[in-house]
């Protein structure tokens, strides 16, 4: 990106490329290729066992390379003559948010592969047939779509690479990456299709218009600072020569895309819609990967490129863009929370959740440095408890499918306590009891915002989770207290792979609820973005 | 001409397909109108790299087309299922999901 | 004297498998579920047999260091790390922690040998390991852990298991009530245990026990503090080891299965409290007026439990009583502080072997014998199950204090503490254990010849009582061996063991000599046995005795303690309900229902902007983008 024009001659000297820093991104890139492939040459009957094996062992072969990743921070690329590239930046923090996106990402996985749940699984097997059509009925028979899998592993390694761009329009690319394949992974859900499609041309649309915004952003910025890489946006800054209307223009817009994603007010209006009408499955990977891709993206751009991390002491631009984030925070807190009260399907209370818990995460990016941390740790442990919650919904079950409206919910403790038990404890997550992950979560990021001086977010903060520990103790007592419906909906046994999920998720909730120093040592060990 | 003048070009197409996006139902239009702001951008992109002096924004303009054209391909998938199951793409006939 | 730790070395810096053995067997037999069904009381006594070895081990090496270093710490994980606040887990290893976990692992381990017999026809009797278990792996954390926290983690784990075990035959309704008391009653106790946590963080910032003990000692403490973090200890010692006011819930919890009465409810578990107290006795020591209310609790505790020993018929009730009046001792003693600490401790130590042999003595009567509980009942079993009896008969010496079986070694030197008490609470004291010395002789000489002696009268149901078999049996033996031995050979070598914890005493002066107090001991022992030897010899009527004097009736009924609780602590606090009832309905509510209802009011009509419209929504998004925009640009250039 550095190239000049000159005269005559294009002068281009290839970089060179450090395999192993680009090796997790590889891989996964990679196994979504093989599984498009095994797509169009396996026969039917094997794809789902093939792709199966093909996504974990993608998953998992990437994040041993993370883990070998661990301890020297450079770019993926070097120029010879030792000028920067920094499309994409292994270091710390980037890592672990990769690390992070892989982990869950195996647990979605598993979600998304379950068929034992209910037949076939969530997924419908011809998408293109239209909803309610006697064609619609026939296919009910057949087991769910293999696309899936290559899908999601695309959203997966767009998001590991959303975490690790240097440059905006690296991020820019990443960004569609991972949005393109839930744009579609929204649309084929098995049941309830008409519901599922709406859910996937809003998210579409939204998502479209949004990533204008984005782009217009960068364009902006590039007209500002000559250079998209993030490093050269914080020089340009420093060096403070042109125009200040592009520059906060173009950090306007560039912000309003990563809000978007992180489903942050004004910019959250798509998220009930989409999280209520995706099957379960795939809203478990956005509540849980994509809030750690966007939080991650917002991290890195506020941190690098707006913040003074690169030159401490320096001039920062954080005193202009700290009051707009610190209103959208507490909006995003508020009114996350008290929509979350009146709400009577359990996704959409999730989904509000979600708003609400985005709005916790942006008080750890405005504190910058100090709650880095922090803020990572919260983004594991929501992501966990989030996986889990999303995992047992699918697990509750009627004739016509996942039974999520709350009313069929009432008195399921007395019908399956072991479920009962595990959906308390997940709530209690939420509401942020200690001795669960949420607690410590929360603790975490409001204590470290405290010391970097947000006293106001924090004060908001704590009352906006007081608010949301409403709804949830509302579905504990639903649980335990109500007398069950007539023909209240049965808890399906989970198979393997759901269990799997619940078991970790809980597991997950319930160690970083005891000893949570364990992760919080490794998110300290993570240190800063690497901005030189 | 002044390379400004792309600019606010640029800037009054953007507007334009935020403001079609609000205003029209069918999907496909609404689409094209992001489309439009998309372009706008590469508008911008191109008249910085000129104003600039570097390539970059040329070579970043391509890369947004060819996301675009990406985008193109999933919209239009989107849009055509939901128009065979309810044999209309008005985005407004789209209202199940809400409060 | 400063208390500092030493490290752990060596083979101790593996103490924490003292608890995940049990803990991990546990965990093994819940989450199995049926399929352990078969084996699963082997697993769940070998964990607590591996325990009793490693306890064995650790407890060789610590002997091995010199007296001043008698002690290991081991850093677990920091709990919490954040500013100022710090709660690490640690184990702390130290002569007082040794002698526990011996009598924890080693007690525990024939108790278990003993429940595969008795449970040997109940088809819970893999649950029944797992809560045993558990119980075991929380006792030892609540005497392994090196702060106050950890100690308190592992008090509450022994209430759970306690709970489960009470109420383990959840389906008759006496077991679950049983349970709910118990657990209501400790709570009463443990909110006590917790205030005493948080003035301890208030003023030392930490609850470990050396920056506790030490910052005691430093005496910067005004003695309001160190009195009320001694008060409140001891309300949650008194809960968890039934001692007065919350006593009553102990004989209740003998609903449980039998082995779980000896481990939980008589060797371990109640004994607790003592644990605490004596772990505590920086505090105490630095306090009079504690020092004081411990001793009186202990003294009071002891003379009600033998009161109402005397009135019951239930086998195991008459038990549990003399249990409670046993610790009483053991609180007495440790109010008395100094050298007394330690008697407290081999008191404890042998009425853990001997009350632990009575109740699975009383288990195997109740094995032969249907269920049966009451002792009108019993009568000549000593002719049908031998090696019961002559078990038996040699807890009923020991607990009585004959010389030389154990009771004799440490009761005996109590009570002459009591009286060697400055002023005239020498007398009082020193009184009450030797007045509660003769009654125990007369209760447990009671149920000793109802149950074993005179003629027959059983239930017709009852053709040829059997004896236990033989896994039953043979910790019976044991257990009464250590009976009648542990007090010889424990009173001056554990003694002399705990020197480094509780420090050297000197002796001052006595008021009454030893042999003078040996005497009178005696003579009342005498005296009762006499007394319930020619009332009891021929046996009882079946029917209730009329109550002819006030004592009895009061005796039957507990001494009003139900009743007390009701009035002093029940009534108050249901007064005080009511009124905070009054007052939340009228102030505190109405301010939170108009809250939450304006907070529902706003969400109902939020949720209205939802509208379901992609146009609205990127409506929402677009003014969202104009408004950041625009604030940019004003919080800039404005």
């Amino acid at each position: 990106m550095t190239t000049m024009v000159s005269a005559d001659t294009l002068d281009i000297s290839f970089p060179e490329v450090d395999y192993l820093a680009l090796a997790p991104l590889l891989i996964v890139f990679g196994a979504a290729c093989v599984g498009i492939l095994l797509e169009a040459f396996l026969p039917r009957t094997r794809r789902y066992s093939a792709q199966l094996v093909l996504s974990v062992v993608g998953l998992v072969a990437a994040l041993v390379t993370i883990v070998m990743n661990v301890g020297e921070d450079r770019p993926a690329f070097a120029m010879s003559d030792g000028s920067r590239v920094d499309a994409i930046v292994i270091d710390g923090p980037g890592l672990f948010l990769m690390g992070a996106i892989v982990a869950m990402g195996v647990i979605a996985v598993l979600l998304i592969a379950e068929r034992r749940v209910s037949a076939g699984g969530a997924f419908v097997a011809h998408a293109a047939v239209a909803a309610d059509s006697k064609a619609d009925a026939a296919q009910a028979r057949h087991p769910g779509a293999t696309e899936v899998f290559p899908l999601t592993m695309f959203a997966i390694g767009g998001m590991m690479l959303f975490c690790v761009a240097g440059d905006l329009l690296t991020m820019f690319i990443a960004l569609e990456a991972f949005s393109l394949p839930l744009y579609l992974l929204c649309g084929l859900a098995r049941r309830r299709r008409l519901l599922s499609q709406e859910a996937a041309m809003k998210y579409f649309l939204l998502g479209a218009f949004a990533s204008a915004f984005f782009i217009y952003g960068v364009a902006l910025l590039y007209g500002y600072a000559g250079s998209v890489q993030l490093v050269d946006i914080n020089a340009a800054i420093a060096a403070s020569g042109n125009s200040q209307v592009l520059l906060l223009s173009g950090l306007a817009m560039l912000a309003v895309g990563l809000l978007f994603k992180a489903a942050a007010v004004p910019f959250h209006v798509w998220t009930p819609d989409v999280y209520t009408g995706a099957p379960t499955p795939v809203t478990a990977l956005m509540a849980a990967c994509t809030k750690v891709a966007a939080i991650g993206g917002l991290l890195r751009v506020f941190n690098v490129a707006f913040g003074n991390s690169g030159n401490p002491g320096g001039p920062s631009l954080a005193w202009d863009w700290r009051p707009i984030l610190i209103a959208i925070a507490i909006a995003t807190m508020v009114i996350g929370a008290i929509l979350a009260v009146t709400q009577t399907d359990i996704k959409r209370l999730l989904a509000y959740s979600s708003i609400a818990n985005a709005g916790y995460l942006l008080v750890g990016v405005i504190a910058l440095g100090q709650a880095l941390g922090a803020t990572l740790f919260y983004l594991v442990a929501y992501g966990f408890t989030v996986l889990a919650a999303f995992a047992v919904v699918t697990l509750v079950r009627d004739s016509q499918g996942e039974a999520t409206h709350l009313s069929r919910w009432a008195g399921l403790a007395k019908r399956s306590p072991r479920f009962a038990v595990i959906f308390t404890l997940l709530m209690l997550a939420f509401a942020g009891i200690p001795l669960t992950s949420g607690f410590a979560a929360k603790f975490a990021v409001f204590s470290s915002a405290l010391e970097a001086g947000q006293t106001s977010l924090v004060i908001v903060g704590v009352l906006s989770s007081v608010i949301l520990a409403f709804p949830y103790l509302k579905v504990v007592v639903l649980l335990w207290l109500s007398q069950p419906v007539e023909d209240a909906p049965a808890v399906s046994m989970p198979g393997f792979m759901t269990g799997t999920a619940v078991t970790v998720g809980v597991v997950f909730t319930v160690l970083l609820g005891l000893a949570p120093q364990v992760l919080l040592n490794i998110v300290d060990g993570a240190g800063q973005f690497l901005a030189k | 001409m002044t390379p400004t003048y792309y600019l606010v070009l640029a800037a009054a197409l953007f507007t334009i397909g935020a403001v079609g996006v609000l205003v029209r139902r069918n999907a496909i239009v609404v689409f094209m109108c992001v489309e439009l702001m998309l372009n706008a951008a590469n508008l911008t992109l191109v008249t910085f790299s000129r104003i600039n002096g570097t390539l970059d924004g040329q070579i970043m303009s391509f890369f947004v087309m060819v996301v675009a054209a990406a985008e193109v391909v999933i919209g239009l998938a989107i849009i055509m299922s939901i128009y065979r199951s309810r044999r209309s793409a008005s985005v407004d006939d789209a209202n199940l999901l809400k409060y | 004297m400063d208390t500092v730790f030493a490290p752990a070395t060596g083979a101790l810096s593996w103490m924490w498998l003292l608890i995940a053995l049990p803990l991990a067997g546990a965990t093994v037999l819940l989450l199995l579920g049926r399929r352990a069904d078969r084996w699963g009381h082997l697993l769940g006594t070998a964990t607590v047999g591996a325990a009793f070895v490693l306890g064995l081990v650790f407890f060789l090496q610590l002997s091995g260091l010199p007296d001043d270093a008698r002690s290991a710490t081991l850093d677990l994980f920091t709990f919490v790390e954040s500013g100022s606040l710090n709660i690490s887990a640690g184990l702390l290893f130290d002569p007082l922690s040794a002698v526990f976990v011996l009598l924890i692992t080693g007690v525990g381990f024939l108790i278990h040998v003993y429940a595969i017999g008795y449970m040997s026809h109940d088809e819970g009797r893999r649950r029944f390991f797992a809560f045993f278990n558990l119980f075991v792996a929380a006792m030892l954390l609540l005497v392994l852990g090196d702060n106050y926290v950890m100690m308190f983690v592992g008090w509450e784990g022994v209430g759970v298991a306690s709970y489960l075990l009470i109420s383990f035959w959840f389906n008759r309704p006496s077991a679950a009530t049983a349970g709910k008391k118990a657990f209501l009653a400790n709570r009463v106790g443990d909110a006590g245990f917790l205030i005493a946590i948080f003035l301890m963080f208030a003023s030392f910032g930490s609850t470990d026990f050396q920056t506790v003990f030490n910052g005691t000692a430093a005496n910067n403490l005004a003695s309001g503090t160190v009195l009320a973090i001694g008060l409140f200890l001891l309300l949650g010692a008194c809960g968890k080891s039934g001692q007065f006011p919350l006593q009553t819930w102990l004989p209740d919890a003998m609903e449980g299965p039998t082995p779980v009465s000896a481990l939980i409810h008589a060797a371990t578990m109640v004994t607790a409290g003592v644990y605490l107290i004596a772990r505590s006795h920086p505090i105490f020591s630095a306090n009079e007026t504690a020092q004081l209310v411990v001793v009186s609790i202990g003294a009071l505790t002891l003379l009600i439990g033998c009161v109402i020993g005397c009135a019951k018929d239930d086998i195991k009730r008459v038990l549990a009583y003399s249990t409670v009046s046993q610790i009483g001792y053991m609180f007495l003693a440790v109010g008395l502080g100094g050298a007394a600490y330690a008697l407290g401790i081999i008191h404890l130590l042998a009425h853990g072997f001997f009350k632990a042999g009575l109740f699975l003595g009383a288990g195997s009567v109740m094995h032969g014998m249907n269920d049966q509980v009451d002792i009108r009942r019993f009568g000549g079993l000593w002719k049908y199950m031998k090696s019961t009896w002559f078990t038996f008969l040699l807890g009923y010496l020991a607990i009585i204090g004959l010389p030389p079986l154990s009771g004799f070694f440490t009761k005996d030197p109590i009570i002459l503490a009591a009286f060697n008490r400055e002023g005239w609470q020498g007398w009082v004291f020193g009184g009450a254990a030797l007045l509660g010395a003769g009654l125990t002789a007369f209760y447990m000489t009671r149920l000793f010849i109802l149950t074993f002696h005179g003629p027959k009268r059983w239930t017709d149901d009852i053709e040829h009582p059997h004896e236990s078999p033989a896994i039953m049996t043979i910790p019976l033996w044991i257990l009464a061996v250590g009976s009648v031995a542990a007090g010889g050979l424990m009173s001056t070598s554990v003694v002399n063991w705990l020197t480094p914890v509780f420090g050297h005493t000197e002796h001052h002066e006595e008021k009454m000599s030893h042999w003078t107090a040996t005497g009178l001991t005696m003579a009342l022992v005498v005296l009762g046995v006499v007394i319930a030897f020619l009332l009891f010899r021929r046996g009882t009527a079946l029917a209730e005795q009329p109550a002819r004097t006030h004592i009895v009736r009061a005796a039957r009924q507990n001494l009003y303690a139900d009743r007390f609780n009701e009035l002093v602590l029940e009534l108050p606090g249901r007064l005080l309900t009511r009124a905070l009832v009054w007052v939340d309905n009228r102030g505190v509510d109405g301010v939170v229902n108009g809250l939450a209802a304006a907070v529902g009011g706003g969400s109902a009509r939020l949720r209205r902007s939802q509208t379901g419209f992609v146009r609205s929504y990127a409506l929402s998004i677009l003014s969202g983008a104009v408004v950041v925009v625009a604030a940019l640009l004003v919080v800039t250039f404005g």
